[in-house]
C-alpha cells in the first residue's frame, strides 16, 4: 500500500483555487465535453483547451471558423460545434452568423478528427436589434429538441431550433426573442424549468471588467424567461448566479457540466484571474441549486474544518479515548456575577496526542466537541494531477502528519504518515443541494480509479466505504470552522 | 408541403432537384407543373444517358414560389411498365369530365419500347392511379392531350404523330389510321397520322400542341444542325396538316442537347415553359426548368424567345433576389457556382470594374415602407457598389461600402470572403420597377440583395395626450439629436464624471424651458433639433433615435425631456429608471437620481428618492450618455409599495 512514498507532493498555499492550472488561458470557454476520457472547451478565436485529468488544462483543441463564443454537444455519437463567423462589432458591424458543424471526435490526434463543412443556422444582417454571435446549445432532455440562444448586447437575444439530425436549422423556424442586453447566453433543463443564462456587466476589461452571469427560467423553452422577481429578461431581468470574487473578477460564458446525479459543474472564464496575472482564465466550479435556482457553489479550500455527517450531525473523528478537559466544578446557583469574566482554552493537540496509539488508527462519527481528533486539515494537492475542476487533498488530523486513507475492507482509517499514495488522495465535491461527497482516487481492492466510494454513514457512528446515493444523507457532509 | 429551394423567381425556377420536359398547365387558377425528374444514375445504370424513376407535381400562384407536392407516380406502381427502366420520361396532365389525366411514357415490360400510359385523380395533386394497361396502338414517347374546341381530345406523341382519344380518355378511337414507317431499312407500322410529314422534323420529339384564335399551334424540339431547336406548325384542324412557321426558340448556346416544353397563358400573359442545364453544366442530362414569356405576332406567329436568367414573376422586394440571374448586365460579368460541391445553391455574379452592372426585372416595391437593404457581397479590395432604380446610371436607391481589409485596433483581413452588408435606403421606389446593381468601385462580387423594413420603434405624436402604460412608463418625450462626446468606454461613468459632464457648460440649460416640437439648439459648434416622439415600446430606444436622423450612435450624450400634467398632487413617489448606459434625472429642476457605471437596460435598476409629483405641471428631464453601447431608457413612477403611477397624462 505505501509504494508512493517518496512521490513529491507540494501543496497549494494560497489556499485560493479560483482557476484551474496548467495553461487555461481561454475567453468565453464553450460547455465542458468529454471525448475518449478526455476534457475539451473551445473559445473565442479558435483553438482550446485540453485536459487528460479535467484539472490541468493545456491549449491543443482545434476548431476551425475563428468567430466568437462557440458551444459544443455530443448527439448520439458526434459532436456539434457551434461558432459564429463573423459579427460581435469588433471593427465591423452586427452582422453574425450561427454556423454548426460535426465532428466524430475532438481529439486533433485521432484519425477520425473531421469537421463537416459548416453551415450557417441563424444570421443578422448588421441593422437588426440582434448580432447573431455566441451561440449556446440544449438539447431538451424531455423532447429531444435542439435548441441554440444566441446574441449580445446589440439588441436581443434569440432563440431557434435545429435538426439534431443534421445540425441544420429546422424547416419553417422562426427566430423568437427572449432576452435583451445580454452576452454569450446559455440555455439548461432541469426539473421542468428552462433556464436561459446570460452575461451581464463590462467585459474585456481585465481587472476592471464587471462581467457577471445571471438566469432567469420558464416552464417553456420559448420563454418568457423570468428572475426571481417575476421580472422578464427582455426587460433586463436577472437573478445573479455568479459574480466576482476577493481574487478573481469578470465571470463570463455559462456551461453547465453533470458529473453525477447531484454532482454538477459549471464552467465559465474569469476576465483576469489576480493570482494569474490578471489573464483571462478557465474556472470550475460547482454548481448549486437553490429553489430551483442555479447558484455557484464553494469548492472546498484548504483549512481545518470539522467533517460533519449530513445523517446525524456527528463530527468525523480519530477512535481514541475521549480525554477529557479539566474545569473547576461550576454551580450556576452559585455564579458570582461581579467576578471577571475568564476564557476557557480548548484542548491542544499536545495535551492529547500522546495517549493515542502508534500506527493506524480507525475512524468514526462522534459529537462534535472541537477536539483535536476531531480537527481535519484539508490541503490541495495541487502540483498534481486532478479531477473535473479540482485537485486531489489531502485530509490530515490538524497538526500531524496522520492522514485519512481508503483501507481495506471498504475501511476508513487515519495512517500515521501521509505517504502520497492514492488511498490517502481525496476527491471532495459539493453537491447540489450544497452538502459535500468525499472519495478517495483509489479503493483497495478495487481496479483503477474510484468514481463509485464515498465515505458512507452505513450507521451514524460508523462510516465506511459505500456506494455514493444522492439520494441518501448518507453520502453526504459538510465542512464547517 | 416544400418550397422547391425558395422562392425562385430566376432561372431556373426549382433548385434541391434537377426537372425537365416542363408541362404546365393551368387547373383551379392555379399553374400546375409536371416536369420528368432526372436523377444522377444509380448503380447498374448508364452515367451517360437520362435517368428517371418518378414524377413530381409543383404548384404557383405568382410563378415565383413554387410548392413541391412530392412524389405522385413511381416507376414500380405502373403496372405494365419495367420497374427499373429508369425512363418515365416527358409526361401531361388534362382535366376532362371531372378527372385529370396523367399521360406518361414508360420502358414496357415485356419486349422492347416505350409505351405511353395513364393515370387518374380527383386532384391535379394526385394521388393518380394508373391503368392497368398502356395505350394500346401507340409505342413511343412524350405524350400531349390536346382537348380541342370541337369537343375532341386528342394525343400527340414521339417525332408528332396524333390520334383522337376517344370518350373514356385511355384508348385511341378504332377508327385510327396507320401506316407503314421506315426508320433506315427496317420497317414498322406506326398509327395515328404523321402530323410533321411538311416540317423539317429531324429527330423530331415533344410535341406540344395548343390551340389559340382559330389557330392550332404543334410546337416541337427538333434538330435543325446538331443540337434541338424548339420550332412549331400552324394548321386549322387539330390533325393537321400542319404548316411550318419557323423557331421559337434556338439551340442552347452551352451545347445542352434537348430542349422540351410546353406553353400556357395564365393570367392574360402567355408563358413559354424549357429546360436547360444549369445546374449541372457537364452534364446535359440533368436538366432544370425555366420560364420566360411569350408574345404572339397579329398574325398569330410567335415571336421568338430568348432566353434569360431573369425568367418571369414580379418579385417582392422583402425576399432574396438572386442578382446573377439578372435579366441584363454589362457585357463585363462573370458568373460562378458559388460552391461546384452543390450547384443547388446557385451562383454569384461579380462585376468587374467601376461602372459594371447587373439589372434586375420587376421587383415590387410596394411592401417597403421604411426601409434597408442587406446583401450579401465579398471582394477583394476594398469598394463600393450602388443599387439603382431601372439602369446603371438610375437614380439610387441605396449605395453600401465594401470593407473587407481594415487597419487599426481591429486590424483584419475579410478579403475574398462573404461579408453581410446593410444601409438605409436614400430612395424608395414606388410599385414595381427594375433594379440595377452597379460597380462603383473595385471588382465585387454579389451573391443576392434583399430589402427589408425596419422595426418601428416611433411613431409622431398624433392625440393630443399621452397616458402612461398600464406598467407606468412614459412613452411621449421629447429628444435632443445626440451631443458627440467622443467617449469610446463606459468604464468612466463614476458618479464624479457624470456630475461634471452634466453641469459642464450650462448642458442643462439646453432644456432649462420645455423646447417644442423641432426646435432647433446650439450646443458648443453642435447644431441639434428636438424631436418629440411616441415609443412603440416601454423602453426609449436612443440608439435606433439617433440612427433615423443618421447622427452618431456611440459616444454620445443623449438629452429627454417630457411633461406630466396631475389633476391633484401625488405625493410619496419614486422615479424607478433603467438605462443604458449611465444617466441622470431631474423632475421640476431637482436632481432626483443618478445612475452611474457600465448600465444595462434593466427595468427599474434604480429608484429616485421619496418625490411629490404636484398639481398641474411637472417637467421630468433625462440626461443619458453612453460610449459603445446601445443607448435607451425606460421610467415609470410608483408609490410607497411598489404599484405604478399611471393617473397622470403627458402632453
Amino acid at each position: 500500500m505505501k509504494k508512493f512514498l517518496f512521490s513529491i507532493i507540494t501543496v497549494s498555499l494560497s489556499g485560493v483555487l479560483s482557476a484551474q492550472t496548467g495553461a487555461p488561458y481561454i475567453h468565453d470557454p464553450s460547455t465542458i465535453a468529454e471525448c475518449e476520457g478526455k476534457y475539451y472547451t473551445f473559445g473565442t478565436g479558435g483553438g482550446g483547451l485540453i485536459s487528460q485529468d479535467g484539472y490541468v488544462w493545456k491549449g491543443g483543441a482545434e476548431r476551425p471558423g475563428g468567430g466568437a463564443a462557440p458551444d459544443v454537444i455530443k448527439i448520439k455519437d458526434r459532436y456539434l460545434v457551434l461558432y459564429s463567423s463573423t459579427g460581435g462589432g469588433l471593427g465591423g458591424g452586427h452582422y453574425g452568423k450561427i454556423m454548426t458543424m460535426w465532428n466524430k471526435t475532438l481529439d486533433p490526434k485521432s484519425p477520425d478528427f473531421k469537421f463537416t463543412t459548416a453551415q450557417e443556422v441563424a444570421a443578422s444582417d448588421g441593422f437588426e436589434d440582434c448580432d447573431a454571435i455566441d451561440p449556446g446549445v440544449l438539447l431538451d432532455p424531455t423532447t429531444g429538441r435542439l435548441w441554440v440562444s444566441y446574441g449580445t448586447y446589440f439588441g436581443n437575444i434569440r432563440l431557434i431550433e435545429l435538426d439534431p439530425e443534421t445540425g441544420k436549422r429546422k424547416a419553417g423556424n422562426q427566430a423568437l426573442d427572449i432576452a435583451i442586453d445580454c452576452e454569450a447566453t446559455d440555455l439548461i433543463y432541469r426539473d421542468g424549468y428552462y433556464y436561459l443564462l446570460g452575461t451581464h456587466g463590462t467585459c474585456c476589461d481585465g481587472v476592471n471588467s464587471t462581467y457577471n452571469i445571471v438566469v432567469g427560467r420558464s416552464k417553456s423553452v420559448t420563454g418568457p424567461y423570468l428572475d426571481n422577481l417575476g421580472r422578464d429578461m427582455k426587460q433586463g431581468g436577472g437573478k445573479m448566479v455568479v459574480a466576482a470574487e476577493n481574487r478573481a473578477v469578470g465571470a463570463g460564458h455559462f456551461g453547465r457540466f453533470i458529473v453525477d446525479e447531484g454532482v454538477e459543474l459549471m464552467s465559465f472564464h474569469w476576465e483576469a484571474d489576480f493570482d494569474m496575472s490578471g489573464h483571462s482564465v478557465l474556472a470550475i466550479k460547482p454548481l448549486i441549486w437553490v429553489n430551483n435556482w442555479p447558484k455557484v457553489g464553494t469548492p472546498i479550500k484548504s483549512g481545518v474544518y470539522e467533517i460533519e455527517s449530513e445523517r446525524r450531525g456527528y463530527a468525523l473523528e480519530l477512535a481514541v479515548d475521549f480525554q477529557r478537559l479539566e474545569q473547576e466544578r461550576q454551580f450556576f446557583w452559585r455564579i458570582n456575577p461581579d467576578e471577571p469574566i475568564k476564557s476557557l482554552e480548548a484542548q491542544k493537540l499536545s495535551d492529547v496526542e500522546k495517549k493515542w496509539s502508534k500506527g493506524t488508527i480507525a475512524v468514526r462519527a462522534g459529537d462534535y466537541m472541537n477536539r483535536p481528533h476531531q480537527r481535519w486539515k484539508i490541503e490541495p494537492l495541487t502540483s498534481q494531477s486532478g479531477y473535473l475542476g479540482s485537485p486531489y487533498f489531502k485530509i490530515t488530523i490538524d497538526g500531524t502528519d496522520r492522514a485519512l486513507t481508503a483501507s481495506e475492507g471498504f475501511s476508513i482509517t487515519a495512517e500515521e504518515k501521509f505517504s502520497g499514495s492514492d488511498y490517502q488522495l481525496w476527491r471532495i465535491e459539493q453537491l447540489t443541494d450544497g452538502t459535500y461527497r468525499i472519495m478517495p482516487k483509489k479503493v483497495p481492492g478495487v481496479d483503477g480509479i474510484n468514481k463509485k466510494y464515498v465515505i458512507y454513514s452505513i450507521s451514524d457512528s460508523n462510516p465506511i466505504l459505500g456506494e455514493y446515493d444522492f439520494k441518501s444523507d448518507n453520502s453526504k457532509w459538510n465542512f464547517k470552522q | 408541403m416544400l418550397l422547391a429551394g425558395g422562392v425562385s423567381a430566376q432561372n431556373p425556377i426549382i433548385s434541391g432537384q434537377f426537372t425537365a420536359d416542363p408541362t404546365a398547365r393551368v387547373f383551379n387558377g392555379k399553374v400546375y407543373l409536371y416536369p420528368s425528374h432526372d436523377i444522377p444514375a444509380p448503380q447498374g445504370q448508364r452515367k451517360d444517358w437520362f435517368c428517371m424513376e418518378d414524377y413530381h407535381v409543383f404548384s404557383s400562384e405568382n410563378l415565383t414560389e413554387w410548392t413541391d407536392h412530392g412524389v405522385i407516380l413511381n416507376q414500380k406502381d405502373v403496372p405494365w411498365g419495367n420497374p427499373n427502366g429508369y425512363s418515365m420520361w416527358a409526361p401531361d396532365c388534362v382535366y376532362r369530365n371531372g378527372k385529370y389525366y396523367f399521360y406518361f411514357p414508360d420502358g414496357v415490360k415485356e419486349g422492347m419500347g416505350f409505351g405511353i400510359g395513364v393515370a387518374i385523380a380527383d386532384s391535379p395533386e394526385g394521388p393518380f392511379k394508373p391503368v392497368e394497361s398502356n395505350i394500346k396502338g401507340i409505342s413511343g414517347i412524350d405524350p400531349c392531350v390536346l382537348l380541342a374546341s370541337d369537343g375532341n381530345a386528342y394525343i400527340f406523341w414521339g417525332p408528332g404523330r396524333c390520334a383522337k382519344l376517344k370518350d373514356n380518355m385511355t384508348e385511341i378511337e378504332d377508327d385510327t389510321p396507320s401506316e407503314t414507317v421506315k426508320f433506315g431499312d427496317r420497317e414498322f407500322q406506326m398509327s395515328g397520322v404523321n402530323c410533321l410529314k411538311d416540317s423539317p422534323s429531324r429527330q423530331a420529339e415533344g410535341p406540344f400542341a395548343f390551340e389559340y384564335n382559330g389557330n392550332y399551334y404543334l410546337t416541337y424540339p427538333y434538330v435543325r444542325e446538331n443540337t434541338e431547336v424548339l420550332g412549331y406548325a400552324m394548321s386549322k384542324n387539330p390533325m393537321g396538316p400542319y404548316q411550318y412557321k419557323g423557331l421559337i426558340m434556338k439551340e442552347h448556346a452551352s451545347g445542352c442537347w434537348t430542349n422540351h416544353h410546353s406553353i400556357i397563358n395564365y393570367k392574360g400573359q402567355w408563358y413559354l415553359f424549357y429546360h436547360h442545364n444549369d445546374y449541372s453544366p457537364q452534364d446535359d442530362k440533368r436538366r432544370s426548368v425555366r420560364i420566360e414569356k411569350l408574345f404572339f405576332n397579329p398574325d398569330g406567329t410567335i415571336q421568338e424567345v430568348k432566353p434569360t436568367l431573369r425568367g418571369v414573376g414580379i418579385v417582392d422586394a422583402l425576399s432574396k433576389l438572386q442578382v446573377d440571374r439578372y435579366s441584363s448586365a454589362s457585357n463585363d460579368v462573370k458568373i460562378n457556382f458559388l460552391d461546384t460541391t452543390d450547384r443547388f445553391l446557385g451562383w454569384e455574379v461579380t462585376l468587374d470594374k467601376k461602372g459594371s452592372y447587373v439589372t434586375f426585372s420587376d421587383v415590387d416595391f410596394s411592401n417597403i415602407k421604411d426601409g434597408y437593404f442587406t446583401a450579401a457581397v465579398k471582394a477583394n479590395k476594398n469598394t463600393k457598389f450602388t443599387i439603382r432604380e431601372k439602369n446603371s446610371s438610375g437614380k439610387i436607391i441605396a449605395g453600401a461600402d465594401v470593407i473587407c481589409i481594415t487597419e487599426g485596433q481591429f486590424k483584419r483581413d475579410y478579403s475574398g470572403q462573404y461579408l453581410t452588408v446593410t444601409a438605409p435606403l436614400k430612395y424608395t421606389p414606388k410599385g414595381i420597377t427594375d433594379i440595377c446593381i452597379v460597380c462603383e468601385g473595385e471588382a465585387v462580387t454579389v451573391d443576392y440583395v434583399q430589402f427589408k423594413n425596419k422595426e418601428k420603434y416611433f411613431s409622431e405624436p398624433k392625440a393630443a395626450e399621452s397616458k402612461p402604460d398600464k406598467d407606468g412608463f412614459l412613452k411621449r418625450w421629447l429628444l435632443l439629436e445626440p451631443i458627440t462626446n467622443g467617449i469610446n468606454t463606459n468604464v468612466i461613468f463614476v458618479d464624479s464624471y457624470l456630475e461634471k459632464t452634466f453641469n459642464e457648460a450650462n448642458y442643462l440649460k439646453l432644456f432649462d424651458k420645455v423646447p417644442v416640437n423641432n426646435q432647433k439648439v446650439k450646443y458648443g459648434n453642435q447644431n441639434l433639433i428636438w424631436h418629440k416622439i411616441d415609443s412603440e415600446n416601454y423602453n426609449v430606444k436612443l440608439f435606433r433615435f439617433a440612427e433615423s436622423y443618421n447622427k452618431p450612435v456611440y459616444g454620445v450624450l443623449f438629452s429627454a425631456v417630457t411633461e406630466i400634467y396631475c389633476d391633484k398632487e401625488i405625493a410619496d413617489v419614486r422615479l424607478l429608471a433603467g438605462s443604458n448606459s449611465a444617466s441622470a434625472w431631474y423632475l421640476n429642476g431637482e436632481e432626483i437620481l443618478l445612475m452611474s457605471g457600465d448600465r444595462r437596460m434593466v427595468k427599474d435598476d434604480c429608484a429616485s428618492k421619496v418625490v411629490t409629483l404636484k398639481k398641474g405641471v411637472n417637467v421630468l428631464r433625462g440626461a443619458i450618455i453612453n460610449g459603445p453601447g446601445m443607448s435607451d431608457f425606460c421610467v415609470r413612477f410608483v408609490d410607497k409599495k411598489g404599484n405604478a403611477i399611471t393617473d397622470f397624462t403627458i402632453k
